[in-house]
Order: structure tokens, then C-alpha cells, then sequence
């Protein structure tokens, strides 16, 4: 019984190889794999990517495709949970898939990125913002967003010479991307003099912040800058707002998102954010704008203009070097000077964006925001 | 009262707030634990769904035009703690009956499999995001003043304490006063005796899980309204904090659920306020595991008695 239970295991374990690598042969379209979160409490930031890079693979195929060929976007799903962006990575490698656009949550693309460097795959992800993931000295990685370590100094000189706070919170939810920004943003605004009387992370997925509330409050708190995204923001704001803690909020662009309206209502009126500038407002994208807009999608939102970036550079360099090996035209990348919606695009030697302009927005609670800066 | 002094009071209000919360829900584990010595995995996941039927309820009535608060209230309650209930009949028939007589291990993990199932089948029905509930009841009294810091006691938390101690007090009386109280008791006791002498068991473990069911839906209709947004992973953590309440009131116990809720969200808060909201689940569990050394039946555990 028990060798032939391993066997008909190893059949079938071979079976799967076998349909593995036959997929992967069958490449007369150029794949590149779209990875973010489709589902999950952050699923809205996945939705930009993904209508980013999909609008940017169909106005590519249907103007002709790369070379002949036509790209496929093959999108999966990694939920924005570490251990999910592994496994789909590890899936990735298996299908071969040479190119990829993700992911989006810092903390899932750093060990992502891991396997795609070891297996030659070439990354771009048009949404992590975490410095540490290009700090590795990785040849295949790259991104079409600025740095934490960029944006954290935007924001955090905006608070020092604009709103001037008094006694100044910085709170973070203890994960890579919002505790780095805020780091950043702490280490910005106490090196222009601004009193901060607090630095805390909390828990991402809690929902009562009573107990902080209060201690803000009683600690005369006037500012808050909160590094994370929208779910736990949202329900700061709304419980401050029932506490009558008044103070003024600004988060990062994870905040950033209309669903913070829905979940604080009102309390979200007058909250800043830092933001890509809005390059639905360029006019040089009126076109890929009306684009959108007849599909019924919002290009506004911070992410989809970079997923559309990411892909175009790709497909770009595929014409111009006329190879489609990944480490060729990593090369390639990094002495090349991109036009896209996102501007001019030229990658430094870590595979950062040599410039990337960060702007400081007021949200409004119906959702909608205005450019301050 | 001095400026710390109020700040003391404030944290004790959302203390207790968070207390009785995890009490509500930590209620429903203990009646199942009390009954039948198994832990309801899926306990979290029933109060999540509650939330999510409060949610639909309030946004058909608002549909209809009926807003008047304590219609809208009664009604989401009643159609809550009905199809919750039936929620939570059904596990007990799936999970549980056919599994009766099985090592104890089984039924346990058959109830983390319902909980994934009916997490997954929200997440798929409802989709993943927060959803966001209009405020129902807001406002509430402001008191003392020093140096510009007042006291906030909201009428949600009220309620939430009152729902809570209302149920407490309900329930104590059932299993103590009503025959089908003394059944569930001698289910409790000896679940083979009580058979013998003519007692339906399997009808009071559907009973129990029942009442339990019905519990947690008050509890996620009120803190869906509390805190105003829902999503289908909210079960998970609530689950796992109410069971610490229950068990470091001593599982098994009704009171002791109670308790062991209000403990758990005072320690919450004031290590919140007073140390660093980082530490809080550290010196909560820490507290547990303090508590279980020394009490290992809990707060207002008895001793187990161990079955022949």
C-alpha cells in the first residue's frame, strides 16, 4: 500500500511539473505577471495596478505588440500578506513568467523581489515605497514610485514650515511601509524643531483607539502624522472626531483612498496627504485620461499611472534592445530615459527612480482632494 | 477633579467599553465550553456575520424609509439574533452532531475548518474591503473640565454595557431558574446520566449553540454601529480576544466571562495610555499567562473535576 500511495504521489507530483514547464513553453505572447493584492482589506490599491497596467497591455497589443508579439498581463493575487507574495513569486518562477509588475505592499514585495533577483526575472514595482527593498544591491529590481525616504522629508517639511505644530504624534501600524515612513517623517520634523511628545505603532486589523485617543488628547496633541493605510486612519479619525480630539491628521499616500470618506465621514474633511502628483491632472495624459474614462475606471488614483509606466518600459526596452532576456534588459533600463505618463523616467544604479515628485494633497470627505503645495 | 484624574475616568470609560465587549462575545464561548467541554472555534466568525446581517437590516430599512432609532434598533437586533441563530444551529448540525462521541480533538478542528469556510464565503459574498456604517446613534454627555480635557461618555457605550450586563444577568437566570436551564446543568455534569433520564441532549447543545449565537449577534450589531465598519476578518482577532476573556475568567462560567472581558479591556487601555499601545497585547497575555500559573481555572473557574 504504502509504495504505491508514494508512487501514484510522485506521478502526480510529476504530472504537475510536466504541465508546469509545457505552459512555460508555449510563449508566443510576451507574459508579464501583474501581481498585487485583487482581494483583502487593501484590494482597492491592487484595483489601480491593475487597470493601470491592463489599460497600458491592450493600447500596447493594439498597436501592434512588441516585435510582433502580444503581451498577456497574467494577474495573481498575493493579498498583500508576505507569506502569499512568496508562494505566488515561487509561482511566477514556475510558469515562466520573465517580467513582473508588482507588488504593491512593501512588506510583500521585499521577499518577492528575493526570489525574482536569484531566479533572473525582472521586477518592477509601480507602488512599494519602502527604501530597504532596492537597498540589496539587486540587478533585476526595479520601481516607478518614489522613496519612503523621499516622501517621509516631503511631508515631514511641510508639517515643520507650514502647519507648525505645537506637541506633534507620530503614530505608525509597526509595519515596514508605514513605520519606515513615519520614521522618516519623525526624523524630518524633530531636525526642524517641531516638539514630537510621541512615537507609537499600533496594530494593523485593530479597531478601538480609545484608550490613545485619550492619551493624545490629554498630552495636548495638536498634530498627528499617522504612517500606515486608510482602514486604521479612517477609524482614528472617527473615534477622535466622537472624543473631540481635534487635532489637525496627515497620512501617506496608503491613506490616500475614498474609502477613508466612507469609513470617517466627516472627520476626514481637512485630513492631508502626500501623494505622487495627480498625473491624471497632466495635461499631456488628456488622452489616456478619456481612455479611462470610457471604461468607466478613475486613472486618478496614486498607483495607476506608475502600473502603467512599468509596463510600457518593459515593452519599450523589448522593442529597442530586440531581446527579451530579463538581465538584458535590466542593462538596458538603467541607461535608458523614459517618456511615459509618469514624465521622464530614468532609473539610478539601485533601480530607483532618479526623480519622483511627491505633493502634498487636503482630502475632502467626499472623498475628492485638492493640491496645497 | 485634576486633568490626570479625568483622563483616569476617560480610560476607565473605554475600558470597560472594550471590556464588555469581549464579554458579550466571550459569553458564547463559555456556555458552549460549560455544556458540552469544547471550545467553538467558529464562535468569531458567527459574530462577524452578524454584523454583516445588522449591516444589510439597516441599509434595507433605510431603504424603505423607516429611521426612527429605536425601530431601526429592534428590528436589527430581532432579524440579527434570528439568522445568526440559525447560523449558528447549523454549525453545531455540521461540525459538531455528526462528530458527537469522537475524540475531542476532532470536533475542534472541524470548527477551525467552518470558521476558514465561513470567513472565505463572506470574503466571497461581501467582498474583502471595510464597509462602512452610517452612524445610527450618536452623541452622547460631556462632563468635567480641566485644562480644556472633558470626559466623553458616549450613549453606544452605555448600551454596550448595559446590553452586556442584561445578558449576563438573562442568562444567569436561565441556566439557574428555567427547566431548560437545568437541563443544559445536567448535560454539564454528565452528559450520559442526563440522556438516561429523558433529557434530549442533543436538543440542549442546539440550544446552547443557539444562545450562544444569539449573543454574539447583539454583540456584532452593536459594535458594527460602535465602531462603524465591518469586514469579514474582523471575527478573527475578536474571537481570539473574547476566548482570552473567557478563559481568564475561568471558562466555563458565565460571571466569570464577564469579568474576565472587563479585566482583559481595562488592562488594554491602561497600558494603552499609561505604557504604549505597542505593549498592550504583550501585557494582556502576559496577564493570562500570570493569572493561569497561579488560578489555572481562571478568575471564577471551578476546579474540573475529572469524569469517570
Amino acid at each position: 500500500m504504502k509504495i504505491s500511495r508514494n508512487s501514484l504521489l510522485g506521478a502526480v507530483v510529476t504530472a504537475a511539473i510536466v504541465g508546469g514547464s509545457g505552459l512555460a513553453q508555449a510563449a508566443d505572447t510576451i507574459r508579464i505577471g501583474v501581481v498585487g493584492p485583487v482581494t483583502g482589506p487593501v484590494a482597492q490599491y491592487g484595483e489601480m495596478q491593475m487597470i493601470g497596467a491592463k489599460m497600458a497591455v491592450e493600447q500596447i497589443n493594439a498597436a501592434g505588440g512588441v516585435n510582433g508579439k502580444q503581451i498577456e498581463a497574467v494577474v495573481m493575487d498575493d493579498v498583500c500578506e508576505p507569506k502569499q507574495a512568496v508562494a505566488v513569486a515561487q509561482k511566477i518562477v514556475n510558469d515562466g513568467v520573465q517580467y513582473v509588475v508588482g507588488h504593491l505592499c512593501s512588506g510583500s514585495t521585499q521577499p518577492a523581489a528575493e526570489i525574482y533577483e536569484d531566479e533572473g526575472i525582472l521586477m518592477i514595482t509601480p507602488a512599494s515605497t519602502s527604501p530597504a527593498i532596492t537597498e540589496q544591491g539587486y540587478k533585476m529590481i526595479f520601481r516607478t514610485i518614489g522613496l519612503d525616504s523621499q516622501q517621509g522629508p516631503v511631508a515631514g517639511r511641510y508639517i515643520a514650515e507650514t502647519v507648525k505644530p505645537e506637541r506633534m504624534a507620530v503614530l505608525h501600524d509597526k509595519q515596514q511601509y508605514g513605520q519606515g515612513i513615519a520614521t522618516a517623517v519623525r526624523d524630518t520634523v524633530e531636525g526642524m524643531g517641531v516638539n514630537v511628545v510621541l512615537f507609537e505603532g499600533i496594530n494593523s486589523g485593530q479597531t478601538d483607539f480609545s484608550a490613545l485617543i485619550t492619551k493624545m488628547k490629554k498630552e495636548k496633541v495638536d498634530f498627528v502624522y499617522y504612517g500606515g493605510y486608510h482602514p486604521e486612519l479612517g477609524l482614528i479619525l472617527r473615534q477622535s472626531a466622537e472624543q473631540g480630539f481635534d487635532a489637525g491628521f496627515m497620512g501617506p499616500e496608503g491613506v490616500g483612498n475614498k474609502d477613508i470618506s466612507a469609513i470617517a465621514g466627516a472627520a476626514s474633511e481637512g485630513l492631508l496627504v502626500s501623494l505622487p502628483a495627480d498625473f491624471a491632472a497632466d495635461p499631456n495624459n488628456a488622452e489616456l485620461v478619456k481612455a479611462f474614462e470610457a471604461r468607466n475606471e478613475d486613472p486618478s488614483g496614486p498607483f495607476v499611472m506608475p502600473s502603467y509606466a512599468a509596463v510600457q518600459i518593459i515593452a519599450d526596452t523589448i522593442t529597442a534592445t530586440g531581446s527579451e532576456d530579463p538581465a538584458e534588459l535590466a542593462e538596458a533600463m538603467r541607461a535608458t530615459t523614459y517618456e511615459t505618463p509618469i514624465g521622464a523616467v530614468a532609473f539610478d544604479e539601485k533601480g530607483d527612480l532618479k526623480e519622483f515628485q511627491f505633493v502634498i494633497f487636503d482630502w475632502h470627505q467626499d472623498g475628492s482632494k485638492t493640491a496645497v503645495q | 477633579m485634576s486633568e490626570n484624574g479625568l483622563q483616569f475616568v476617560q480610560q476607565i470609560i473605554n475600558g470597560l467599553t472594550l471590556g464588555s465587549i469581549y464579554a458579550l462575545i466571550a459569553i458564547g464561548y463559555t456556555m458552549v465550553y460549560g455544556i458540552i467541554g469544547m471550545i467553538n472555534f467558529a464562535h468569531g466568525e458567527i459574530y462577524m456575520i452578524s454584523a454583516y446581517v445588522g449591516l444589510i437590516v439597516i441599509t434595507g430599512l433605510s431603504m424603505m424609509g423607516i429611521e426612527y432609532m429605536p425601530v431601526v434598533l429592534i428590528i436589527t437586533l430581532t432579524m440579527a439574533m434570528l439568522i445568526t441563530s440559525a447560523y449558528g444551529w447549523s454549525v453545531e448540525r455540521v461540525a459538531y452532531r455528526p462528530l458527537r462521541g469522537s475524540p475531542r480533538l476532532v470536533p475542534l478542528i472541524s470548527a477551525i475548518g467552518m470558521s476558514i469556510f465561513l470567513q472565505n464565503y463572506v470574503q466571497l459574498a461581501q467582498g474583502a474591503r471595510n464597509i462602512a456604517l452610517p452612524p445610527l446613534i450618536s452623541g452622547g454627555w460631556r462632563f468635567g473640565d480641566a485644562a480644556g480635557f472633558q470626559v466623553y461618555l458616549s450613549y453606544m457605550q452605555v448600551m454596550i454595557a448595559l446590553a452586556t450586563t442584561a445578558a449576563m444577568v438573562g442568562l444567569t437566570l436561565f441556566i439557574g431558574r428555567s427547566r431548560l436551564g437545568r437541563a443544559c446543568r445536567a448535560c454539564s455534569e454528565d452528559r450520559g446520566m442526563a440522556n438516561l433520564l429523558g433529557i434530549d441532549t442533543d436538543r440542549v447543545i442546539a440550544l446552547t449553540f443557539v444562545i450562544g449565537a444569539a449573543l454574539a449577534a447583539v454583540a456584532g450589531v452593536l459594535v458594527g454601529l460602535y465602531y462603524g465598519v465591518v469586514n469579514p476578518f474582523m471575527g478573527f482577532i475578536a474571537g481570539l480576544k473574547a476566548f482570552t476573556a473567557a478563559v481568564l475568567g475561568g471558562i466555563g462560567s458565565v460571571p466569570g466571562a464577564m469579568l474576565g472581558g472587563i479585566v482583559l479591556g481595562l488592562t488594554e487601555s491602561f497600558t494603552s495610555a499609561y505604557l504604549s499601545t505597542e505593549y498592550k497585547d504583550v501585557v494582556s497575555f502576559g496577564l493570562l499567562v500570570l493569572i493561569l500559573l497561579f488560578r489555572p481555572t481562571g478568575l471564577l473557574g471551578k476546579p474540573d473535576v475529572e469524569k469517570v
